[in-house]
């Protein structure tokens, strides 16, 4: 079954008279994300990735297409009760205590006598010792973690995340990524937005990016960031560089290493045992693996010159 | 139903506002002052001397109750006009900040339908008008009746009055609220209402100002839908005051008050249904 279904989807800001055409946010998005996936969304500030996100939770309605959310449509509290959101900047309310606020949070989504399980969560995001104390006090990152135990309340088998790293602290962000693993394992489908495309590439085994209200590329990270015929090679000196050119061995980056194109496993071994031949030793092959960041630039290039053509 | 959970963390989100917790002691300081500096001598249910901070306030020697009717009438029109203007600066944020950017995303993806937040955030504010009141009014009739031994529910049912016309008027300031999401707008609507309403409470006599015709028919027709605020607030004192009040009339005003605050209050949801955010 799919977590996330979007077919088709559409969505202008503004427009008609006296405005104009108005600002299309989403193009005719197609995604499909299964259960029990860790999906990223990423691309540049505008793509139209919030706007996507606020149409799975029925916040923005669509102008045109079809959107479901484990099965149902975003506007059925039924299908909204299975989701746990965490906002980009999540307001709270500076008065209340963090159990206020989450036991506030429990009753809309309906769950009864949740004191045990908001109690559960608070020291679950390391927020245990805080539970007396006014929000209104809190850090950035602590907020960001209340934030994140509310989306946690309930068990919630779709998380859609914006942001959840942001403002924590380096070991918080580890503590946070341990969490979405458990809630994977739990059998929770993760919906990840992020600037920070080391977090997405960490927790996500599948990415999409978003460009102008369009999906440019999707599918599992190794297929987007790696590639099946270059490998990296590390061999130990000495080794004669020339006759490693000459067999197709480009110089990568640091001492010893190496980037050769082999188009199966059988042409991969002929290539080391001819370079073993000139003198090298093999310590270390790899995938060659391209950074996402890397991956992004690319397909937003190859957006903008389809753009142009 | 979720409303009542909205309305519940609105209450509590009030108590932490300096605007609330200044009502409450400024409430709260008047009837202490009230309650230490007010002497009442009764003698056999006549009210036979009254001392405010030692200085005598009356000579007439009369029945207790009716001594107190003036008293009340005056605490009447305070809690009437005081009440409207303080939850009309006071409560325009409400609106507002349910839709803050980061909160109403929030809301919206739990489990509730729109219409019970903007229900709870009305039923929020009206429990909050009705709690001053009682609080305001229950407080001087203790007071009153225990320096008296008059205990009169008339000021309570007349504060009753003031709330219920409050929240006919935040009905139309929440709707104001949802579609401009600015507080000044919304107080700005509420004091208008105000103003007109008192108007409208008029409109028979300020009707006779202008030419018969269509100017007065324009008059008229902009004032009918307008809640009678100057008539309703007469009528608060006049049952504070144990005077005769037209129960045709009262319950003719009250019923337009409802049908307006419902129906401000049923624009408010439909263009919070149809709102992206």
């Amino acid at each position: 079954m799919l977590a996330i279904e979007a077919r088709g989807l559409r969505k202008t800001y503004g427009g008609g008279w006296p405005r104009g055409a108005g600002r299309e946010a989403l193009a005719g998005l197609d995604l499909s994300v299964d259960e029990g996936a860790a999906f990223g969304l990423i691309g540049l500030n505008g793509a139209g990735k919030t706007t996507f996100i606020k149409s799975l939770l029925g916040v923005v309605r669509p102008s045109a297409g079809v959107v479901r959310v484990l099965g149902k449509d975003p506007e059925d509290p039924t299908a909204r009760a299975q989701v746990g959101y965490l906002p980009e900047r999540l307001f709270l309310p500076h008065a209340f205590t963090p159990v206020q606020f989450l036991a506030s949070v429990a009753r809309l989504k309906g769950l009864p006598r949740a004191d045990d399980e908001v109690r559960r969560q608070i020291g679950r995001v390391g927020l245990s010792g805080e539970e007396g104390r006014r929000i209104g006090g809190f850090s950035k990152g602590m907020r960001q973690r209340l934030g994140l135990a509310a989306a946690l309340l309930g068990g919630p088998m779709l998380l859609v995340l914006d942001e959840p790293t942001d403002g924590v602290d380096p070991l918080g962000r580890a503590e946070i990524r341990r969490i979405l693993a458990e809630e994977r394992a739990r059998g929770a489908t993760l919906f990840l937005n992020s600037h920070l495309l080391s977090e997405t590439e960490r927790v996500c085994d599948r990415i999409g990016i978003l460009s102008g209200g369009r999906l440019l590329r999707e599918g599992p990270i190794e297929t987007l960031c790696g590639s099946e015929t270059r490998y990296r090679v590390r061999l130990a000196p000495p080794f004669d560089s020339a006759a490693l050119a000459a067999l197709g061995f480009r110089a990568g980056d640091g001492e010893g290493a190496f980037v050769v194109d082999a188009p199966d496993p059988t042409a991969l071994n002929d290539l080391l045992d001819q370079a073993r031949r000139t003198g090298a030793r093999l310590v270390g092959l790899t995938h060659d693996v391209r950074d996402l960041e890397d991956v992004l630039a690319e397909a937003l290039g190859q957006g903008r010159e389809q753009g142009h053509a | 139903m979720k409303s009542f959970v909205v309305a519940r963390d609105l209450l509590r989100e009030a108590a932490s506002r300096r605007w609330f917790l200044a009502l409450g002691l400024g409430i709260t300081l008047m009837l202490v002052v009230m309650g230490l500096s007010l002497r009442m001598d009764v003698v056999d249910g006549a009210l036979a001397a009254t001392r405010l901070f030692g200085k005598s306030m009356n000579t007439q020697i009369r029945a207790a109750d009716v001594a107190l009717r003036p008293a009340f009438v005056a605490s009447s029109y305070l809690i009437f006009y005081g009440g409207l203007l303080f939850g009309v600066v006071a409560c325009a944020d409400f609106g507002p900040s349910l839709l803050a950017p980061g909160r109403i995303e929030h809301l919206l993806s739990l489990p509730v339908r729109r219409f019970e937040l903007v229900v709870g955030t009305f039923l929020g504010v009206l429990a909050l008008a009705l709690l001053g009141a009682l609080y305001g009014a229950g407080g001087l009739v203790l007071i009153f009746g225990v320096k008296t031994g008059v205990f009169s529910g008339r000021l309570i049912v007349s504060a009753l009055l003031a709330s219920v016309t409050f929240s006919a008027i935040y009905g139309a300031m929440l709707t104001v609220a949802i579609a401009a999401r600015s507080a000044a707008l919304s107080a700005a609507s509420g004091g208008a209402l105000v103003l007109l309403g008192i108007v409208a409470g008029e409109r028979e006599r300020i009707a006779e100002f202008f030419d018969s015709g269509i100017s007065r028919t324009i008059f008229r027709g902009l004032t009918l839908f307008l809640p009678r605020v100057s008539s309703l607030a007469r009528s608060a004192g006049e049952i504070a005051g144990s005077e005769p009040v037209d129960p045709a009339a009262l319950t003719s005003m009250l019923l337009g008050l409802v049908v307006f605050g419902l129906a401000a209050l049923s624009l408010g949801i439909h263009l919070f249904e149809r709102k992206d955010f």
